[in-house]
């Protein structure tokens, strides 16, 4: 038995984890869909302003996928200004400035070609102070330039944030539950 | 013309009577009429998804209290200054609402406008909204106390 850890150890020596980081570029982005019962309206995170790493890493059929993007609350542009404001204010912006999603894991390892790959993960999104453990649906490719796209989208919930839509005028106008958050991460892979 | 305005309980009984019937036909008229304006011209509400409008439905109740607010205020108003309207009930309930809407209405408006973000558009809707609402309750209050 006391050869088993020394066992170990060699073959992790000789086959490591599968292991790739991504850095993400600032013309990265985010947008929110959602709509009320008199419009609809769309609100995006134009550009990111960190340069955060995200690692991929394999070890046999498990692919885990770490790494946060924080996005700022206050960076929502909804092409109105008081819609902006009224989604800032919604989202609790002056208590919790950053969103958050912290990637956790991928169904697969990406192949990273020109055709995007349909692969699933799961994440962590953080929003007003309340996590949600949610499965993203991913299109991963790499252009020839090399940069790697990663979009996902998800549909979620005001409430699984413990968040109010708004309503207004005695709720004669109300936000529907639902929103759609995609994201689009352009990153570069380095070793 | 003094105290007794307030004091005179039939005085009081009558205001509050026609202060209360105006407030249930212009609660059925003002929010009949402003779900129809949303289900039907959506596109003039857009505005009202802004930070300045209570959003989290706290004070619905006092929202939809406005009409009664409203009422009794202008059955008093009509009691007090009846008979300076002349004519058949309908002029007396146009001009009071007339009355009502540049004594009252404009200044509140012009405020409103000077100090909120809030559109042209949005205050003169307010304006209309108002005017409407004087002239329905001016209208019934010269019906049911002439």
């Amino acid at each position: 038995m006391w050869y088993k850890p020394i066992l170990w150890i060699s073959l992790l020596l000789l086959w490591p984890p599968e292991r790739t980081r991504w850095v993400i570029a600032e013309n990265s982005s985010l947008s929110v869909n959602g709509s009320t019962n008199i419009n609809k309206f769309s609100c995006e995170i134009p550009s990111y302003d960190q340069t955060d790493t995200l690692t991929v890493s394999r070890k046999s059929k498990e692919v885990a996928l770490t790494g946060n993007v924080g996005l700022k609350i206050i960076t929502f542009d909804c092409h109105n200004s008081m819609m902006t404001r009224d989604l800032r204010k919604t989202l609790k912006e002056s208590q919790f400035p950053r969103l958050y999603i912290r990637f956790l894991s991928l169904s697969e390892m990406p192949q990273l070609r020109p055709e995007p790959q349909q692969v699933t993960g799961w994440v962590n999104i953080e929003l007003a102070g309340a996590t949600k453990r949610l499965e993203i649906n991913y299109q991963v490719s790499m252009d020839d330039q090399k940069v790697i796209h990663l979009l996902g989208s998800r549909n979620i919930n005001f409430s699984d944030f413990n968040l109010v839509p708004p309503r207004k005028l005695g709720g004669m106008i109300k936000t529907n539950d639902q929103l759609t958050v995609a994201f689009h991460l352009r990153m570069s892979a380095v070793n | 013309m003094s105290g007794d305005v307030f004091f005179n309980s039939s005085t009081m009984k009558k205001i509050l009577i026609s202060g209360f019937i105006t407030g249930c036909i212009l609660f059925v008229c003002s929010y009949g009429g402003l779900y129809l304006a949303v289900r039907f011209f959506p596109a003039l509400f857009t505005e009202y998804n802004n930070p300045l409008f209570n959003s989290d439905g706290n004070r619905d109740l006092l929202f939809y209290l406005h009409a009664f607010i409203f009422s009794f205020a202008l059955a008093w108003f009509w009691d007090r200054f009846k008979s300076l309207f002349k004519g058949p009930f309908l002029l007396k309930g146009i001009e009071f609402g007339l009355v009502y809407s540049i004594v009252a209405l404009l200044p509140v408006m012009w405020i409103s406008f000077s100090a909120l973000d809030v559109t042209i558009a949005m205050v003169l809707s307010w304006f209309g909204y108002g005017l409407m609402q004087a002239i329905v309750a001016g209208i019934i209050l010269a019906k049911i106390n002439p």
